[in-house]
């Protein structure tokens, strides 16, 4: 299964007309990918091109309209690419193949809507509870700093955060801060609370004071009870 | 008389759309803890947020699904007793135990 972390990048590049087997090459090859497994793959028609023939692939001319170049991407684990390479290498027979490293930032299954509702899982265990003080007004490039630590968290795959807006409170920086008629300015206190195990807290507090000016971070043991809703569960069963 | 004791802070994170029997979860839930005669509880909103179901929980102009943490804090048996009653009644979510020193102004005695 594709994570997060080093991939390989495959790009073939056939022509449109270019047939495998008494279909179109493209087809037979997403078929193939799709039948194997891969978690992904796209075929693009391209605007224009040339290749080993030093031939003009073109829409210009409509003789050469009917024959575009196509390019069809995945990206896979390196275990993966392996495993499907000798077949595409025999598939190809009149074009390129291209294999490069890459790295997933992100690779996100959504769940469909609607689906069954399934007892949940329950896990328990100690954790860490972690507590970012700051400003409702204090910024991070541009943007509130709290929704940049949210969005930073969430990247970094912190199982949850919460953001809570204080009523009053005075902290490093000496002034109060308050909303009332006299202080139009909404610089109110507040918190980001944080929980996961003791080692991605770590790694999230090391983010968390990069990015903070002045502020405060607290951390606690906790015990949690997390309910769950396993996707594992959710595929076999449908 | 020495007002200070260890007791259990119980933190429940859930979602502002969960519902229970038709009702907010949250207002469930603090019922829930009156029936059990808990000594308190308090509902927070967060402002934003993200946990389980993994989608960003924000103020949005007709949906209102931001984050919910309900604060619970009794002794260690009725927080014990209290757990997996909410646990039946959460669909997913999180629930946070930490050992807190209770200091508590008393003007007359516990019921």
């Amino acid at each position: 299964m594709l994570g997060k972390g080093p991939a390989k990048k495959v790009t073939i590049y056939i022509n449109e007309t270019a047939q495998y087997h008494m279909q179109s090459l493209h087809d037979a090859i997403l078929t193939y990918l799709l039948n194997k497994g891969v978690s992904g793959a796209t075929a693009m028609r391209a605007f224009a091109g040339f290749g080993a023939h030093q031939q003009l692939h073109t829409p210009k001319v409509e003789v050469l309209s009917m024959d575009l170049p196509i390019r069809i991407e995945f990206v896979e684990t390196a275990e993966k690419v392996d495993d499907v390479l000798p077949t595409l290498y025999e598939m190809v027979s009149d074009g390129l193949i291209e294999v490069q490293d890459t790295t997933v930032v992100r690779h996100a299954r959504k769940s469909p809507r609607g689906e069954p509702k399934l007892p949940h899982e329950r896990r328990q265990g100690p954790a860490t509870l972690l507590r970012v003080f700051l400003g409702e007004e204090d910024k991070w490039r541009g943007e509130p700093l709290y929704d940049a630590i949210v969005k930073k968290l969430r990247m970094m795959e912190i199982a949850g955060a919460t953001v809570y807006r204080g009523i009053l409170g005075y902290g490093a920086k000496g002034h109060e801060h308050k909303r009332s008629f006299f202080h139009p300015m909404r610089d109110l206190p507040v918190m980001v609370s944080v929980i996961d195990s003791a080692d991605k807290i770590a790694a999230a507090a090391e983010a968390i004071e990069d990015m903070l000016d002045d502020g405060l971070i607290v951390l606690s043991d906790v015990e949690i009870i997390r309910l769950v809703r396993s996707h594992a569960v959710t595929e076999g069963a449908g | 008389m020495n007002n200070t004791y260890s007791a259990k802070l119980l933190r429940i994170h859930i979602s502002e759309s969960d519902h229970h029997n038709g009702k907010p979860l949250y207002e469930a839930i603090v019922a829930k803890c009156r029936e059990r005669k808990i000594a308190g509880a308090t509902v927070f909103r967060g402002l934003e947020g993200y946990g389980e179901t993994a989608a960003m929980h924000k103020a949005h102009l007709i949906r209102h699904d931001q984050p919910i943490v309900i604060t619970v804090v009794d002794s260690a048996e009725q927080i014990a007793g209290l757990v997996p009653v909410v646990e039946s009644m959460m669909d997913t979510g999180l629930m946070v135990l930490s050992d807190v020193k209770v200091i508590r102004a008393q003007k007359k005695a516990a019921p």
